[in-house]
């Protein structure tokens, strides 16, 4: 039996216990039946090592509950870049990594392979049963820091000389870390290089944070690579609706991010379907960049026109050619001291317009691929909605049921 | 790519000790602070012990090391594209004026290549000079813990002068908006960046600042019919609150989140939004403010 490590090696295999530990936390160990009682015991003793304070612990009477709380407001820096450190290396990645920089100390310092080799063994002289690092081992690990960007490597003559990046002086941009690392995509990498300065954030704090698309950071960083090459990409979809993953192939537009809920879509072209899909984030591994398409520029610039009769991450279900929008409308009462509703229903809305009827009237107007996804901010306007018009009967009918049903909740009768 | 050893804890850990080390220090115990410092909760278990036993040859039993400079790491190619994509951000002019940083790097991201679509649209300028020029002070009075006087616009739009020891700014994604929050007189501990007309350092030495009260948690207790995807559609909505989740039966689960009683009308409507999926269960007073709104609802006779 292997010894535990808190590091892992593929982070794909906690992303989804971290998210149900997170959004739902109900489960108990018997209910995470998709992988063996042992890797639910490794994952959750690892998490909770990553986490730690802000593990939290239910006793129910179906057994123990492991769930994540956290107020987002209250914190200083999201807690799940941790989770984002652990990744697990061998006893001859650490030590080299570390005897490599200090060899090349300075970007001054141009050496080749066998006098890095030397000098490495120097370095270990001194231990009792010291490691051997073979050329091959050496040229691979600086091979793959040249790919990172670390370390330079240049032909001199026939010999490869291999010297330091030039480093960057981060101290006096520490504050722009802080807040971007928190605010912008991809936020994490913000998070490695606050590691390299030290200094803890105590100026900003954060509202409305939604922290969980930490853990789907290196999927996203893929996405917004192709999205830079223009390139089609293979990727794995596994919503929770299917058991079994589905391999795509699609040209990736534009991430969607909800400041609402939290969600990540990816916006693309779906090459089989001829139509513009969306994509949870948090669904999609194995991202696969492969060449650069030269339909990329009509078909962002065809997502752009679309995003007209968008109101969130549905651009129809039709092809391109044969898209279909609807109609909805509906009026809101405002009274006399209420003209702050007039601009909630100018800031809130996304696409559509807002018109005064009379003194205390206003209609909202839209022309929508997907009418249901308004329906929730719609119904944040009830004890004032006068009049609703969507372009379905059924959705129509839906909407005024639901109000009947949550009168119904609260045991108040309706007029007649 | 972004999960890489180079940026893991253990590295950071262990490049911390040898700085240690080659400062003389060969106390354990604050080489284990260290770990615990910069590590997770078991690292206590690997990180000393791999150096102590030569698993790592970075460390010699006399507590020496065989490295010789503080350990530093340039920026990886990832490092820099993603601080170039943050430096094309409108929002980075309130830090400072920055041209043209590396110029050889690609971004990760540009503004265009992603959109937060349900942001509400009268955020704060962030390119307004005077605006800038405001962050800019409260960012330094923050930071030295100066009270600053400032004139602004209240509620009614009538100019008044407030002075304020601040404590932090914080930034709201969904509004798209700074507050300062602080310690002042009366009602004035959290103001709205865009309200400042203008502010500075304060004269004032003997002001005494008022304690500010906290603001009282308060929690609200909500059951889930899990319809229309409503559980998972609940629960990532209000995901950023402290919470806790528990299920009744299949279709049925109870959620309490613990939330600050300033944002109790936002979270009503938000709790509106879900329909008759979610019911308020208790308190009594939250339940009320539902039924007020349904009541002046059903009076229009939808």
């Amino acid at each position: 039996m292997s010894e535990f490590s808190e590091l892992i090696k593929n982070y794909e295999k906690v992303r989804s216990y971290m998210r149900e530990f997170y959004i739902y936390g109900f489960k108990n160990r018997s209910e995470y039946n998709k992988k063996s009682a042992r890797s639910y015991d490794d994952e959750r003793r690892r998490i909770e090592s990553w986490l730690q304070s802000h593990m939290r612990f239910d006793r129910t009477s179906e057994g123990k509950n492991v769930f994540i709380s956290i107020d987002s407001r209250r914190i200083e820096h999201n807690p799940f870049f941790r989770t984002l450190k652990a990744k697990s290396f061998t006893d001859k990645d650490i030590t080299l990594h570390f005897i490599l920089f200090d060899i090349l100390h300075s970007p001054d310092i141009h050496l080749s392979l066998p006098e890095i080799l030397e000098q490495i063994d120097i370095y270990l002289s001194g231990f009792s049963q010291h490691m051997v690092f073979d050329e091959s081992t050496v040229r691979k690990k600086l091979k793959e820091y040249t790919e990172l960007g670390i370390i330079t490597a240049e032909k001199q003559g026939k010999k490869m000389l291999y010297s330091r990046a030039y480093d960057e002086e981060l101290s006096d941009i520490t504050d722009i870390l802080n807040f971007f690392s928190e605010t912008a995509p991809c936020g994490v990498i913000g998070s490695f290089l606050l590691d390299k300065t030290e200094k803890e954030n105590d100026i900003f704090s954060f509202k409305h944070h939604y922290i969980t698309s930490a853990i789907d950071s290196d999927v996203l960083a893929k996405l917004f690579m192709a999205i830079r090459q223009k390139s089609v990409i293979t990727m794995t979809n596994l919503s929770r609706r299917n058991d079994t993953p589905i391999t795509i192939r699609v040209i990736p537009l534009k991430i969607f991010i909800s400041a609402q809920n939290g969600r990540q879509h990816l916006l693309c072209y779906h090459m089989e379907w001829n139509s513009i899909r969306s994509y949870r984030i948090d669904y999609l591994s194995d991202i696969r960049i492969e060449n650069p398409t030269p339909r990329y520029d009509e078909l962002r610039n065809e997502l752009k026109r679309m995003q007209e009769n968008m109101w969130g991450v549905n651009a129809g279900k039709t092809t391109l050619s044969n898209e279909e929008t609807h109609h909805i409308e509906f009026t809101v009462h405002v009274g006399e001291d209420e003209k702050h509703i007039i601009r909630r229903l100018e800031r809130e809305k996304r696409t559509g317009k807002v018109e005064k009827i009379d003194e205390n009237t206003y209609r909202f107007s839209a022309e929508v691929y997907d009418e249901n996804e308004l329906i929730p901010w719609i119904r944040t306007f009830i004890c004032r909605i006068k009049d609703i018009h969507f372009e379905s009967q059924e959705t129509q009918q839906r909407f005024k049921d639901d109000i009947k049903r949550m009168c119904g909740l609260y045991g108040i009768e309706e007029a007649e | 790519m972004i999960f890489s050893e180079l940026y893991s804890a253990y590295y950071n850990a262990v490049a911390k000790i040898i700085r240690e080390l080659i400062n003389g220090e060969k106390n354990e115990n604050r080489l284990s602070e260290i770990v615990s410092e910069k590590a997770f909760g078991e690292s206590m278990l690997t990180v000393l012990p791999s150096l102590k036993s030569e698993k790592w040859q970075l460390m010699k039993s006399n507590m020496t090391t065989p490295i010789k400079h503080s350990p530093t790491m340039p920026l990886t190619n990832i490092e820099k594209s993603w601080l170039k994509a943050v430096f094309m951000d409108p929002r980075i002019r309130l830090f400072g004026d920055y041209d043209n940083l590396f110029p050889d790097t690609e971004p990760l991201f540009t503004p265009d290549d992603y959109v937060i679509y349900d942001r509400y649209s009268d955020g704060d300028d962030f390119t307004d000079e005077g605006y800038i020029e405001r962050f800019r002070t409260i960012l330094s009075a923050v930071k030295s813990k100066t009270p600053l006087d400032i004139r602004m616009l209240n509620r009614k739009g009538d100019e008044i002068s407030v002075t304020i020891l601040p404590e932090r700014l914080e930034y709201s994604e969904k509004d798209d908006k700074m507050r300062l929050i602080g310690i002042g007189k009366g009602n004035y501990d959290t103001i709205n960046l865009a309200r400042i007309i203008s502010c500075k350092e304060s004269k004032e030495k003997d002001f005494s600042f008022s304690k500010k009260e906290e603001s009282k948690s308060r929690m609200v207790t909500l059951r889930i019919t899990d319809r229309r995807n409503a559980l998972e559609r609940c629960l990532l909505h209000f995901a950023h609150f402290e919470k806790r989740a528990e299920k009744i039966d299949d279709m049925n689960y109870m959620v309490h989140i613990v939330y600050d009683k300033d944002d109790e009308t936002e979270l009503v409507i938000r709790i509106l939004s879900f329909g008759p999926l979610v019911e308020v269960t208790e308190p009594q007073h939250f339940r009320e403010l539902i039924i007020e709104r349904l009541k002046r609802q059903a009076e229009f006779n939808l």
